[in-house]
This record gives structure tokens, C-alpha cells and sequence, in this order.
């Protein structure tokens, strides 16, 4: 019964963090990417890659896991983001990123297989139950990014930057701030986020291809459910979402999980479309 | 008169000659049978195309509804006896009615919402067709029995698809030419235009979704009549996202252009034999080259390219979006800020 609670804590963590990342994204370019669950699945991927192909130690496997997602997360603001934004087009940059993703994803299953492999083990630890570092890694790495975003947009002035970029970006441009730029790094920082999700993740979810779209589409659920434009309601949401994937996994069976998903996706938007706690946007008229 | 009402039915005739012909053409019973599938995925996708091109929904989880018609047939076929026929007709009332059921709530939704509810709505469909042994059979799939006499070699169930898919393609080309395909544009390009010359909105969405899960649905009773044998595997997203990649590759808003696109998408894997497991990989290059390099896709390639060559100069080919106008509008204070 534990087991199956602290399961789900660690799912929802991963959906909390992977809701993170559209939030940053969102946040700068008014984009909710297709590909925000990828990150997770890149990181996972060079982390496995790093420590087991190549032999080196866990740190510099975390630091190629995080350089990847970094990489990444730029890379797509710069071949699917930054040239369709300029265009009035609302729904190329649904297109745009959804390709970019299936590429990214697609590669990554031609080049490493489709096949789930294990992950190294993070910290020397003989296997726990309830306390194993599959489980805790993945919700300590979730609060203390949280926290560090907090602290990042409320104490530095790269974050007070973002914040103003995000809610106006055409007087930050008159302020001075680059905005492209902002973006850009919003996107490198959400990537890096992402793969730390994924790192974290890869004992529980074993390194998978596939990873980036489930991802992806519970990263959304949680989303919506906690009101886009919320951190703490991304990470609250994924925990639902977690905790509700987990039982009907171990009463129901674990064949629903898209299902469950997706039912909880409709219930809100049916009910309360703005999510548990939504940010409220000022609107000219 | 302008020389489209001239040209087009024109085309749409020798087009569906050729098609008819094809057999005959090229008698090599593995190219028919990927001329038939090009057909039987041409009927999905040519009502898709209303919804995407037209109405501006963006789909990606069409192949639920495909799948859905195609269980409907294998389950309903073997009661009908010499009359699967009402069985493909059962699995299109089927898939409209999901159509509708899917509809009414996600409709409602902005782009990506829609787009992931429907993204998700695939990949239900197969955990479910995947979970439900009772019905599906699970993983084992179901036996697929073919079309009874006249339409049980490869040639005649063929033409029989050819023929549907081209009143399809009628009924779609007839609804986007008049009050019907200028409400869909009108939803597309600005919602607000739309409803103050009284279009509604939500009831021409959710009509022209319910018509294209109808097709959805017959198309996969001719899937699984064209396969003699259905197991969840064959629906993976994969396919939506190919259904999808065909319109935008072949031009959104247009008849002929997604058909383009979808021959070019569905012939190259196969054609490339060794490169088949690039296919996915190959359909997100060519969206995302199509949307950073020729939003308009192929077919407005084509256009512009004819125009320069008929001397019509640098004009746009297709007539401007309202999208144009916006960019007009607000583009200077963009650059201005």
C-alpha cells in the first residue's frame, strides 16, 4: 500500500516537473511545445549513455544528461520556435514543435533502440522498498528544482528579466531586454530541467524511447490541472495525477494509464477549465 | 465562368480514370496493393482535410476513429453473411458516432488543447483494443473477412474502393466550395468574422468532425477488409501523425494537395524498402520542412511555380488569408516595439 502511494508520489513528481517545463516555455514565447517531455527522455538516454557505454562516473553522467537537455531545449527554440513566433500563424508553431519532437524522437529510437534498457544506480544503495532512491530521487530533484525557480525568478535579475519578459513582452523590449535572447535561454533552462527529470527518472521508468511522449502528455494533464502559469499547481496536479496512474495501475490494471489521464484531463477542462490555481492575466481592451 | 469551373471537374474525371485503371497500369499486385491502401487511407484523409485544412482543428488522433471503424467491421462482418457491406456502413455510423462523443467536449478547446486531447484519444484506442480482450481479442487481433464475390480479388476491391473514395472526394470538393467550405474558412481564420455574419461556430466544427469520423470509420472497415487480419499494433499514433503529416505536406485548405501529399508519404517507405523504419522519422522532416521552408506545402508550390510560368508574375498564388491582413496590421507595431 505504501509502495504503491510512494510510486506515485515519484510519477508525480515527473509530471509535476515535466509541467515545469511547459510553464517556462509558456511563460517567454506563449508556446505550449509538443516536445517539453522530450528533454526528460534525451537526458535520460545520454545519462544511460554516458555512465554505462562509456564508463564514466555518475557525476559526468548527470552533466552530459544536463548539457544535453540544455542543448536541446535550445536547439528547438531556434529550429521550431524562433522563426514561426514571428508569424501570426497560431497553429504552425503546434506543427513546428510536434514535428521537432517526433524527429527527436525518432532519432533517438533509431540510435539507441526501442527497447527499454535499466539505469545505472545513482548513489550506492542495496534495494529498499519504500526508501529506495528510485523513488525519493525523483521527488527531491522535483522540489528542490521548484524552489530553485522560485529563488531564481524572485532573487536574480536573469529572473526578474524572464518575469518581465513574460508578462509584457513588447514594454520589456522597449526596456532594453532582448527578448529573442530571453527565449532562447528560457528554452535551454527548460531543457535542462527536463533532463534532470529525466536523470532522476531513469530507475523508475527504465531508459525509453517512448519516454518523451508519455511525458509529455502527462506533463500537460498535470498542467491543466493545476492552471498553466503555476509551478507549485503543475507539481500539485502531477501528483494527482501520479498518485491516481499508481492505484488504478495495482487495483484496475496498469492498461489504463493513458485512459486515467485523460479522463482526469476532461473532468477538469469540463469543470474547471482554468485549473486549481489559475494565474490571472491582465487583458487590454 | 472562370476557367476553374472548366479544369477542375476535368482533372477530378481523368483523375479517377487513372485510378480506376491503375490494375491495368501497373499489374504488379504489390504496387496495387499499395495504390489500395493510398485509397483506403485517401478517404480518411480527404475529410481530415475539411476539418484540418478548412476548419483549422488539428487532428492528430484520427487513426482512434480508424481503428474503431476497422473492429467495427471484423466484430459485425461475419454476422452480415453475404452482406459485410452493412457492416463497413456500421463501423462509419460507429465512428461518427465517437466522432460526436469526442467532439462535444474537445471542440470546445483551444489549438493544443484539441490537439493533445485528440493525440491522447489514439492512444487510448489502443490500450483499450490492446486491455478489452473480451471484445478485441487483445493482442492477438482479429480474423478480417474479406468482401464477398465481385469484390474479392485484389483488382475489383481496388476499383470498389477507388470508386468510394472518389464520391468522397466529391462530396468533400462540392461542401468546401460553397456556404459550407467558406464557413469552415471563416471559423479558421478568425472566429470573431465568422460569428458576426452568423456562423456558427461550435456546430460547423462539430459537423464537419462527426462527417470526418463517418469516413474515419469506413475507411477502416476497408483497412481491415484490404488486411484479412487486425491487431492493435497496426494503429499505433504513427499512423495519426502520418495522416496528418499528408495534409499539411500537401497543402492545407486545398482538395488536391493533401492527396499529393499522401501518395508521396505512403509510396516512399515502401518504395524505399531498406529505409522503412526512417518512415516515421521521414514524416517529422518533411512537416517541419514544410512548415519553416512552405507552409502552404506542396500545393501551393505548385501553384506559384504555374503562375510564374503562365506570367501572372509574383503575385501570391492562393488568395491571402486573413492571416495576411493580420500580419499587415499588426506587424508594424510589432517591429516598431
Amino acid at each position: 500500500m505504501l509502495l504503491i502511494i510512494v510510486n506515485g508520489l515519484a510519477l508525480g513528481a515527473l509530471y509535476g516537473m515535466t509541467a515545469i517545463v511547459y510553464n517556462m516555455q509558456f511563460s517567454t514565447s506563449k508556446v505550449l511545445s509538443f516536445g517539453a517531455g522530450q528533454y526528460a527522455m534525451v537526458g535520460g538516454v545520454i545519462g544511460a549513455y554516458v555512465t554505462l557505454h562509456l564508463g564514466y562516473p555518475v557525476w559526468l553522467g548527470l552533466l552530459g544528461s544536463l548539457a544535453s537537455g540544455a542543448i536541446f531545449g535550445w536547439l528547438s527554440e531556434f529550429i521550431a520556435i524562433r522563426r514561426i513566433v514571428r508569424t501570426s500563424d497560431d497553429h504552425l508553431w503546434i506543427l513546428s514543435t510536434l514535428a521537432f519532437a517526433t524527429i527527436v524522437q525518432q532519432l533517438t529510437g533509431i540510435w539507441w533502440g526501442t527497447e527499454p534498457t535499466p539505469f545505472p544506480r545513482v548513489f550506492e544503495q542495496g534495494y529498499a522498498g519504500v526508501l529506495d532512491q528510485k523513488f525519493w530521487l525523483p521527488i527531491l530533484t522535483a522540489v528542490v528544482m521548484a524552489g530553485a525557480i522560485d529563488i531564481f525568478y524572485r532573487k536574480t535579475m536573469t529572473g526578474k528579466v524572464f518575469l518581465a519578459t513574460a508578462e509584457d513582452g513588447l514594454a520589456a523590449r522597449a526596456r532594453g531586454i532582448g527578448t529573442d535572447n530571453v527565449r532562447a535561454f528560457s528554452f535551454a533552462l527548460s531543457g535542462l530541467i527536463g533532463a534532470a527529470c529525466g536523470f532522476s527518472a531513469g530507475q523508475l521508468t527504465f531508459v525509453n524511447f517512448a519516454l518523451g511522449s508519455t511525458l509529455g502528455l502527462g506533463g500537460f494533464v498535470a498542467l491543466a490541472v493545476g492552471g498553466i502559469g503555476s509551478n507549485a499547481g503543475g507539481l500539485i496536479g502531477g501528483t494527482l495525477l501520479g498518485l491516481l496512474i499508481s492505484f488504478t495501475s495495482h487495483f484496475v490494471g496498469s492498461q489504463y494509464q493513458n485512459t486515467v489521464a485523460i479522463g482526469l484531463l476532461v473532468l477538469f477542462l469540463l469543470f474547471r477549465p482554468q485549473g486549481l490555481f489559475p494565474k490571472t492575466f491582465l487583458r487590454h481592451v | 465562368m472562370t476557367p476553374n469551373t472548366v479544369v477542375k471537374p476535368i482533372g477530378f474525371a481523368i483523375a479517377t480514370i487513372l485510378a480506376l485503371a491503375l490494375p491495368w497500369i501497373s499489374p504488379n499486385l504489390y504496387y496495387l496493393h499499395i495504390f489500395t491502401m493510398i485509397a483506403v487511407y485517401w478517404i480518411l484523409i480527404s475529410t481530415l482535410n475539411l476539418l484540418v485544412g478548412f476548419t483549422g482543428q488539428l487532428s492528430i488522433g484520427h487513426v482512434g476513429l480508424l481503428a474503431i471503424g476497422a473492429y467495427t467491421y471484423c466484430l459485425i462482418a461475419p454476422f452480415g453473411g453475404e452482406w459485410p457491406y452493412l457492416a463497413l456502413l456500421a463501423g462509419g455510423f460507429i465512428g461518427g458516432l465517437i466522432g460526436l462523443g469526442l467532439g462535444l467536449p474537445s471542440l470546445r478547446l483551444p489549438g493544443f488543447y484539441f490537439a493533445m486531447v485528440t493525440l491522447a484519444f489514439g492512444l487510448i484506442v489502443s490500450e483499450l483494443a490492446l486491455a478489452e480482450q473480451w471484445l478485441t481479442n487483445g493482442s492477438v487481433g482479429l480474423e478480417a473477412p474479406s468482401l464477398p464475390a465481385p469484390f474479392n480479388t485484389q483488382t475489383t476491391f481496388h476499383l470498389f474502393v477507388v470508386t468510394i473514395a472518389a464520391v468522397i472526394t466529391l462530396m468533400t470538393w462540392n461542401l468546401s466550395r460553397f456556404m459550407w467550405g467558406r464557413a469552415m474558412i471563416s471559423v479558421r481564420d478568425s472566429d470573431v468574422a465568422a460569428m458576426s455574419v452568423g456562423v456558427s461556430i461550435f456546430r460547423t466544427k462539430l459537423t464537419v468532425f462527426v462527417f470526418s469520423g463517418v469516413t474515419a470509420g469506413i475507411a477502416g472497415g476497408l483497412y481491415a477488409a484490404s488486411q484479412s487480419y487486425i491487431t492493435p499494433d497496426a494503429f499505433i499514433p504513427d499512423l495519426g501523425m502520418f495522416f496528418f503529416t499528408a495534409i499539411i505536406v500537401g497543402g492545407r485548405g486545398v482538395i488536391v494537395g493533401p492527396l499529393i501529399g499522401t501518395a508521396i508519404l505512403a509510396a516512399l517507405p515502401e518504395i524505399s524498402g531498406p529505409f522503412q523504419r526512417y518512415g516515421v522519422l521521414f514524416n517529422g522532416v518533411a512537416l517541419l520542412f514544410v512548415v519553416l521552408v512552405a507552409p502552404g506545402g506542396v500545393s501551393e508550390l505548385i501553384s506559384t511555380i504555374h503562375n510564374r510560368i503562365s506570367g501572372k508574375g509574383r503575385r501570391p498564388a492562393a488568395p491571402a488569408d486573413l492571416d495576411v491582413l493580420k500580419t499587415i496590421i499588426t506587424g508594424a507595431t510589432v517591429h516598431v516595439g
